[in-house]
């Protein structure tokens, strides 16, 4: 339980520099959005995507790829009871949810029309066909605005490839996996950014 | 051997019969317990681990069953939270109240809460049975499911309540009126909202008033279509015994066997023995079974009240946990399999009893078999020892007979081999030991009449006086009968003075100390002296010193001379002494005559040299005294009685001479004295002679040390040597004067180049009266008192010469100057 709390505990920072760094990103480009003081939400969610992927890139790469080739520790599913590391994947859900608890309004999460877990299913028809236009174009992310009720917000959505190997092997054999036969660089889903309008 | 104790006699000690089957027992019985401890160790062991392995199994697939039943749950509430119609309704409750002052949304919210409170109906109709409340129903009923999805009959009958909040917590619809209305204070609220991020959460078991029972909530939040933050939350209120006994309840093992469901307080949730809401008995026994891996544990207590040891299997729900509570860190569910220990331990120990029946069956017949076994072994050995014993009285006559076949009958074939070998060798040892014991009796006769023969008295006896042999001598020499040396002690038998009975003793001792250092006795008799021993008549016998040295011994009128000699005693035996006592009484006697008429002739001699020196004077004295009776002349008187004045003084001087030599040293004390001045004084003495001023003299004085003498009996010694070598060379040649240490001694050399003396007056130089000069010139006393003078002082006197080639006079002394005790007596 201690040892669960410990790898519990570091996410958490890490979250709080991203959304730092997503906030000083929103600030900076309204500096740069010169007179007006307004900056386009288009360029706020790819600052924010720009940080989430360096993010879960220096994780994969520097952390969990290093602790596992030197046997030290690996990234599974269950890594509270197993005493591992989150999969990146997770890395980036948990982020998104401290993120989002820290009450800023930004949100972002993981989709896919090939969820193992319902819930990182898209919420909408607009997540769908995001996730379709991705898959089509990764490099071009689909950006849109949505209602909620009486709510407006900006949904951007960018491609979210399969950058390793273990993100492959691992779709491919969980047993909730809807789909199996993914290859490196498939785009696997999506990373939707939501950000409150006034 | 012992021949009289009989072995089988012999009480409180076992028998080889015994020892045997002994033996055998422990043989049979140690490894049997060893195996029984052992078989009833590991098999607890094995178990243990069996059972605990078994359990684990089982409380994690009871955990994996009721994470299904609980996921399912979850499952058909988000059903409900993403219904659309749902999210639809909550955002626009939400929209409504963000479009309200804060202060409006309040006032707005705490009087419907009032209203809800006071049960006002148009409140209560629009919350019970508005549009969702009726949707809430269809899912309760399970209508709004798919087909093939029915909500079971359980989960409904255990739903004790169902409703949805809006953004604020404050109920939107609910299946009854009794419920309360806000609820964003309640910890499931909070958990499900979490800050509008929205987290499923369910609640530990809790006692709910109105339901009357412990429940558990789940409750799950209602995010928007965009599933951007939560506008509401679903919760839903479940009988945790209705809702969870049938799924542990029917898991059962035995007697006492069961699973339950608890959480991480150790508080049951579902036990088919314990009460709903009870907590565990034991406090210490929750950490040990509420880890977040499954496993087993050899517990102190099995948390149903007992204090025995028991093997308890846990598993945690591991979806349902990520969810109580809110997190898996704030509390999860598990599993908990046990059994009794006495049901699950029951078949080792009947096995135990089975086989300790079966092992004292087993040693049962191990005893019988040993007894026969021993039998067999211990019948022929006996006969075997009774051979020996037979054979050590000399009595086996008939051989021993064993047929075994093995290597008792090879040893009985060996004893009656030996018994014949012993018969044989102890006929002709026999004979021997009486013919030797004849020959030492003999021998011991023969030395008792040498003994008894021999005229002198031999005593033996022990270092502790104790006579032990007297030979007849003694007997007779001292009128013993053979009782008195029994005990008794040697001065008992010898009647001596108390010096002569120390001497004895010390003697006695010294002898024992020797002995007892292993030195061989040295012999206690004076040693005898070598060489001429030269008397001098005049000189007086040291009779008084020299008795006390003498091994004589007084006893009653009779003088005894005794010798001590030691006896070889066998390794072992107290070492004996022997004495030997010889009667000197007429040797004595026959001794102090022969001194007595030494004495006369001394004198005589003595009287001879004094009338022949006195002699001559004498007869000029007569012949010039008759001569002045005829004469007239005056002056040829006066020289007749010149002359007469001259033959006086001769005859002064020959009479001073004689009582020189005999009371010389009466005057003077002994004192350390140098021989190289006495020397000097000598030759001083000499040169004022005529004859020696023109004699050429050679001292070489060297550094000697001082010897205890008398001065002027020393110096006269020289003078006399001195004087001796002057007249020899008369008044021509060279005299030397030489002193120095050689081989410990001092020496003192005079030599002169006279004509030296003939050989055969040589050995004569130092008898009284001899000497080789004119009538007149000598006395023949010099050498005499000085040889007596130079043995006074422990030294020695030696005259080398050879004729026509001069004289040496050697004198040496010890270094160690002899005691000032050693005096002549008076």
């Amino acid at each position: 339980m201690k040892t669960a709390k410990r790898q519990t505990a570091w996410w958490v920072p890490a979250g709080l520099i991203m959304a730092t760094v997503g906030f000083w990103g929103l600030s900076s480009a309204a500096r740069d959005s010169g007179g007006s003081g307004k900056i386009a939400p288009e360029k706020v969610a790819e600052y924010v995507h720009a940080v989430i992927e360096a993010d879960r890139t220096i994780y994969t790469t520097h952390v969990v790829d290093r602790m596992q080739e030197k046997g030290i520790t690996s990234a599974v599913e269950h890594w509270e009871q197993q005493n591992a590391l989150p999969l990146p994947a997770q890395f980036l859900q948990y982020s998104g949810r401290v993120a989002a608890e820290k009450g800023s309004g930004i949100r972002y999460r993981l989709i896919s029309l090939w969820p193992i877990y319902q819930r990182n299913a898209p919420a909408a028809e607009f997540e769908r066909k995001g996730l379709e236009a991705v898959i089509s174009q990764p490099q071009r992310p689909f950006t849109g605005t949505v209602t909620s009720g009486q709510k407006q917000f900006f949904q951007a959505i960018y491609a979210d490839t399969a950058i390793t190997k273990a993100c492959v092997s691992c779709h491919n054999a969980h047993p909730l996996s809807p789909k199996r036969d993914f290859k490196l660089n498939d785009v696997m889903g999506g990373i939707v950014i939501t950000i409150p309008l006034p | 051997m012992d021949r009289g104790k009989d072995p089988k006699k012999k009480t409180g000690r076992w028998g080889l019969k015994a020892k045997l089957i002994l033996s055998m027992l422990l043989v049979g019985v140690i490894p049997l317990l060893v195996g029984l401890v052992m078989a009833f160790l590991q098999g607890s062991q094995r178990i243990r681990e069996v059972s605990g392995e078994s359990f684990k199994t089982l409380a994690t697939e009871t955990a994996r069953k009721l994470d299904l039943v609980v996921g399912e749950e979850m499952v058909r509430a988000s059903r409900i939270a993403t219904d659309p119609v749902i999210i639809s309704e909550l955002e626009k409750r939400r929209d409504m109240l963000r479009d309200l002052s804060q202060d409006q949304r309040q006032t707005l919210l705490l009087e419907h809460a009032t209203h809800w409170q006071a049960k006002d109906r148009t409140l209560v109709k629009t919350v019970v049975e508005s549009k969702l409340a009726n949707l809430l129903h269809r899912y309760y009923v399970g209508s709004s499911y798919d087909s093939d999805q029915p909500l079971p009959q359980v989960a409904r009958s255990a739903t004790k309540a169902l409703f949805l909040t809006d953004s604020t917590g404050s109920l939107v619809a609910s299946l009854t009126p009794d419920v309360p209305y806000a609820h964003g204070h309640t910890p499931w609220w909070q958990g499900a909202y979490n800050k509008g991020v929205g987290t499923p959460y369910i609640e530990d078991v809790l006692f709910d008033d109105r339901v009357g029972a412990y429940v558990f909530t789940i409750s799950l939040p209602v995010m928007d279509s965009l599933r951007y933050e939560a506008v509401g939350v679903v919760h839903r209120v479940l009988d945790a015994k209705e809702f969870f006994s049938p799924l542990t309840h029917p898991i059962r093992f035995g007697k006492t066997g069961h699973a339950m469901l608890i959480d991480s307080r150790g508080i049951v949730i579902s036990c088919p023995i314990l009460p709903t809401g009870v907590r565990l008995a034991d406090a210490a026994l929750i950490p040990l079974v509420t880890l977040l891996q499954p496993g087993w544990v050899n517990a102190p207590s099995d948390g149903h009240g007992g204090q025995t040891r028991s093997i308890i299997g846990f598993a945690h729900l591991p979806e349902a946990s990520r969810a109580t509570n809110g997190s898996l860190e704030a509390g999860a569910w598990h599993t908990f399999v046990w059994q009794s220990s006495d049901e699950l331990f029951a078949p080792v120990r009947h096995l135990l009893t089975w086989i300790l029946a079966f092992g004292l069956v087993a040693v049962g017949l191990l005893a019988c078999l040993g007894y026969v076994a021993a039998s067999r072994i211990v019948t022929p050995i006996r006969r075997l020892q009774e051979a020996a014993m037979l054979i050590g009285r000399g009595e086996l006559r008939e051989p021993v007979t064993i047929q075994t076949g093995d290597e008792l009958e090879d040893l009985a074939v060996e004893i009656n081999r030996m018994n014949t070998q012993l018969e044989a060798a102890f006929a002709g040892l026999t004979d021997q030991v009486e013919r030797k014991t004849q020959e030492v009796q003999y021998l011991q006769k023969a030395t008792d009449e040498i003994l008894d023969s021999v005229p002198d008295p031999i005593i033996m006896l022990d270092l502790d006086e104790k006579v032990q042999y007297l030979n007849q001598a003694s007997k007779d020499a001292f009128n013993l009968q053979q009782a008195d040396m029994k005990t008794a002690s040697l001065f008992e038998l010898l009647r001596i003075d108390e010096p002569s009975r120390d001497k004895l003793r010390n003697e006695l001792r010294a002898l024992d100390n020797l002995a007892s250092e292993g030195c061989e006795p040295v012999s206690a008799a004076r040693p005898r002296s070598s060489g001429r021993d030269v008397r001098d008549p005049l000189t007086p016998q040291l009779t008084s010193a020299s008795s006390a040295d003498r091994k004589e011994l007084h006893i009653g009128k009779s003088v005894y001379q005794y010798e001590w000699f030691r006896i070889s005693t066998p390794p072992g035996e107290a070492p004996r002494l022997g004495l030997v006592l010889r009667d000197a009484t007429e040797e004595a006697r026959l001794q102090d005559q022969l001194i007595h008429t030494e004495k006369l002739a001394s004198l005589g001699v003595l009287s001879a040299g004094i009338g022949h020196e006195l002699n001559n004077p004498l007869f000029g004295v007569m012949g010039l005294g008759e001569a002045i009776q005829d004469e007239t002349d005056l002056n040829q008187v006066k020289v007749y009685a010149k002359d007469i004045i001259q033959h006086g003084k001769r005859m002064a001087a020959i009479i001073q001479d004689f009582t020189g030599l005999a009371r010389a040293g009466i005057k003077g004390r002994s004192v350390q004295v140098d021989l190289n001045t006495e020397l000097s004084e000598a030759l001083k003495l000499a040169q004022l002679t005529g004859e020696g001023a023109s004699l050429e003299i050679r001292t070489d004085y060297r550094p000697v040390p001082t010897i205890y003498a008398r001065p002027e009996e020393l110096r006269q010694a020289f003078t006399n040597v001195i004087m001796n070598a002057v007249q020899a060379m008369k008044g021509i040649g060279m005299l030397s004067v030489t002193t120095g240490v050689t081989d410990g001694m001092i020496e003192v050399r005079i030599r002169d180049s006279g004509p030296g003396i003939p050989r055969p007056y040589l050995h004569k130089v130092f008898d009284p009266f001899f000497t080789t000069k004119k009538q007149g010139e000598g006395t023949g006393l010099g050498l005499t008192t000085t040889r007596r003078i130079v043995m006074k002082c422990g030294g020695h006197i030696q005259i080398q010469s050879e004729e026509g080639r001069g004289t040496l006079c050697l004198i040496t002394f010890p270094v160690t100057a002899p005691s000032p005790e050693r005096e002549e007596p008076k």
